[in-house]
């Protein structure tokens, strides 16, 4: 008998040790895909919040505290990126998450956040409706921020480096059927309306596709002098390798996409010369740059970043938010929500330093000013235009409200 | 006139990748009246060994290295799964059980291959060949060729050899071969063997022409498992002519209605098949007696 409640206080006592334990970490979620087509994103998204978390827990952590990173595959799959929020938030508490690299994924799951009051970083997903889901007057506050360039600053690119860069009218779009591909067909229409212009030709692809030739043949037919894409690195390869294919070679200009490593490495040579908008490219222009791409290279042994735009989001995405709950002294997420819309001190990050990045109705890191055009170039993105390597760290210009 | 012909020939090519994957649907599906669900899995074992085995040897020795694979993770994939339910008599355990192994298999090869598609390096040069405006890749004329040579060899192999009058003995009656001292499980084995083989091939074929990657099976096996379907799950002839309708057809309304639609009018013949004759264009309807 005396041994059965020596065992149970044993065992109780061994247990609020361990939740004492856990109190003293912060959890923060990460939800990105690690599996599947678009799991270069993903991996690199992870990499990059996991060399931040390391390099800030190295240094002391957060108000004295470790960073605790829970990571969970949400599989680019809305469902299963909804049981992810579910956990993140019930089960392991956590006090913000960071991820999505798929916005349909990201507008699935972020209601459970809002809902919870727990503030969530979107450091790669760029769907406009990602920051716009939660607005004033419905919801006072809105807890979903950004580090990326979204659709409307990419599409706006796309269609500038189309029409005035190289002085095309005819232009055929060839978006996924993916709520990110859809989307973002939507925009790209809105930025070629605002010049007056019409795609001639609107082609869409599925997921996994191994043959383009309807879609590169009804744009060809249509007389389209490039082709404005929106999709992802495997089918984006598929669509390079059928222009080949069918002889007609016309540029590829699309989302910042075409710079992931499975576009490149499938696509080969037929993928040289595609452009896409970038916030961040593997160039050591900066000493910042260089420590961060010295880093992960060391880190995860590999040359080639297979997304370095996920990467150096993802990175900057942990810096932001730990400044956030340092300014708020506690990780209460109405307190590190407030603190994220009025940041004091600059933070330093890889693309950029933030210097008050966030307002209460402002939920964009990124402008237009900061994003660069990239070229595929002998298997890596290059800068497109040799003048944006100079002016490399630009400071965010003061945007609108958006409504 | 030229656009239709490239269209046409392109969807040929496709649908023969189709087919030859329908065409391991059909093989277990003749002597045991069950399918492997993970045909498409088995196509993406078969395509990823091959990547492997092609970075140490020409894509030719690599072949008969794939073939053997196949053949073995069919056996194994009929021993784990299939064997047990035919002997329990159970109705739908080899449904879940195919279709566990193939999940199994696909989480095995995104731990060995990893989670991203990979290129497949082409043994034939990747320039398009060029016939009166018409553009083709040689690696399309091998699928077509390569999938009617396999097909054709297994049919020649069932109508002449014991062995295969044996596979086709157990085809038309089980319990009446089995009699007759045909050893039915070993028949059944063997299909499996042949069936996953016949998917191993595949792979190899079309990897270069698609991507490679653990989730390469998913799509291009539920399509092919459609083919099979139209073309009849125990017609060899079927599996080519519906391959070929559902290339055709996917490529032409792309470019005719909208690329949104292309996958429409398969689905809409898959339907129409099923309700109006449901063993299939070319399938014989069996009466199965209770």
């Amino acid at each position: 008998m005396s041994l059965k409640i020596k065992s149970i206080v044993a065992v109780l006592a061994l247990a609020t040790s361990c939740t004492a334990f856990a109190a003293d970490v912060i959890k923060i979620g990460v939800s990105g895909p690690y599996t599947g087509g678009s799991s270069p994103m993903g991996v690199s998204m992870r990499d990059g919040v996991r060399l931040a978390a390391a390099e800030i827990n190295a240094k002391g952590g957060i108000l004295g505290r470790k960073i605790e990173l829970v990571e969970r595959d949400d599989q680019a799959d809305n469902q299963r990126g909804v049981q992810v929020a579910q956990e993140l938030i019930n089960k392991e508490r956590v006090v913000a998450t960071l991820g999505y690299i798929n916005t349909g994924v990201a507008l699935a799951s972020q209601r459970f956040y809002e809902e919870a009051k727990i503030p969530v970083i979107n450091n790669v997903a760029t769907g406009t409706a990602i920051t716009r889901q939660f607005l004033p007057p419905e919801y006072p506050d809105n807890y979903i921020f950004r580090t990326s360039a979204n659709d409307v600053i990419q599409s706006a690119m796309i269609v500038r480096e189309a029409v005035e860069g190289r002085k095309f009218t005819k232009l055929a779009i060839l978006a996924d059927s993916t709520n990110y591909g859809q989307l973002g067909r939507e925009d790209l229409e809105k930025a070629l309306a605002a010049r007056n212009l019409k795609p001639v030709a609107e082609e869409k692809f599925n997921i996994k596709d191994v043959d383009m030739t309807a879609q590169l043949l009804r744009a060809k037919g249509a007389g389209a002098q490039a082709i404005l894409t929106y999709g992802i690195g495997p089918e984006l390869a598929q669509i390079a390798n059928g222009m080949e294919k069918l002889g007609w070679k016309v540029p590829m200009i699309g989302s910042w996409t075409l710079s992931m490593g499975n576009f490149i490495d499938n696509a080969g040579k037929n993928g040289d010369g595609a452009r896409m908008p970038q916030t961040f490219i593997q160039d050591p222009n900066t000493p910042k740059r260089k420590a961060f791409i010295d880093a992960y290279q060391k880190a995860y042994k590999i040359e080639r970043i297979p997304s370095p735009v996920s990467a150096a989001q993802g990175y900057d995405s942990m810096y932001l938010l730990a400044a956030a709950i340092k300014q708020a002294g506690n990780t209460d997420g109405v307190k590190v929500r407030q603190a994220l819309e009025n940041l004091n001190a600059p933070v330093e990050g890889v693309i950029t330093t933030y210097v008050h990045p966030y307002t209460h109705d402002d939920h964009e890191a990124i402008t237009m000013n900061m994003v660069v055009m990239g070229e595929v170039k002998n298997g890596h993105v290059v800068y497109a235009y040799d003048a944006d390597k100079g002016q490399a760290v630009r400071e965010k210009t003061t945007a609108k409200p958006k409504k | 006139m030229d656009v239709f012909i490239q269209l046409v020939v392109s969807g040929i090519a496709l649908g023969m990748i189709y087919a030859l994957i329908a065409f391991g649907y059909q093989l277990t599906f003749a002597t045991s009246g069950t399918l492997n669900f993970g045909q498409g899995e088995a196509l993406m074992l078969g395509a990823l060994v091959g990547l492997t085995l092609v970075g140490h040897m020409s894509y030719w020795l690599m072949l008969p290295l794939v073939l053997a694979f196949g053949a073995l993770q069919g056996v194994v994939v009929e021993r784990v799964g299939v064997r047990p339910a035919i002997k329990t008599k159970s109705e739908f355990g080899w449904i879940m059980t195919t279709i566990s192994l193939a999940i199994i298999f696909k989480n095995v090869a995104e731990n060995i291959w990893g989670h991203d598609d990979i290129p497949f390096p082409s043994p034939l040069p990747t320039e398009p060949l060029q016939f009166f405006g018409i553009h083709i890749l040689p690696m399309e004329i091998m699928v077509v060729v390569g999938a009617l040579a396999l097909m054709l060899a297994v049919e020649i192999f069932n109508r002449k050899s014991i062995y295969g009058k044996a596979v086709v003995a157990t085809s038309n009656d089980r319990d009446a071969a089995g009699l007759m001292g045909i050893n039915t499980s070993m028949v059944i084995t063997f299909s499996y063997a042949l069936s996953s083989m016949t998917a191993a091939f595949a792979g190899v074929l079309v990897a270069p022409l698609t991507l490679t990657g653990a989730t390469m099976g998913v799509s291009l096996g539920l399509k092919a498992f459609a083919v099979a379907i139209i073309g009849g799950l125990n017609s060899g002839l079927g599996v080519i002519v519906g391959g070929l309708i559902l290339g055709i057809a996917e490529t032409t309304t792309g470019y005719y209605v909208s690329t949104g639609y292309k996958d429409v009018p398969g689905l809409v013949l898959l339907l129409l098949v099923l309700s109006i004759k449901p063993a299939g264009i070319f399938g014989k309807s069996v009466i199965k007696k209770v």
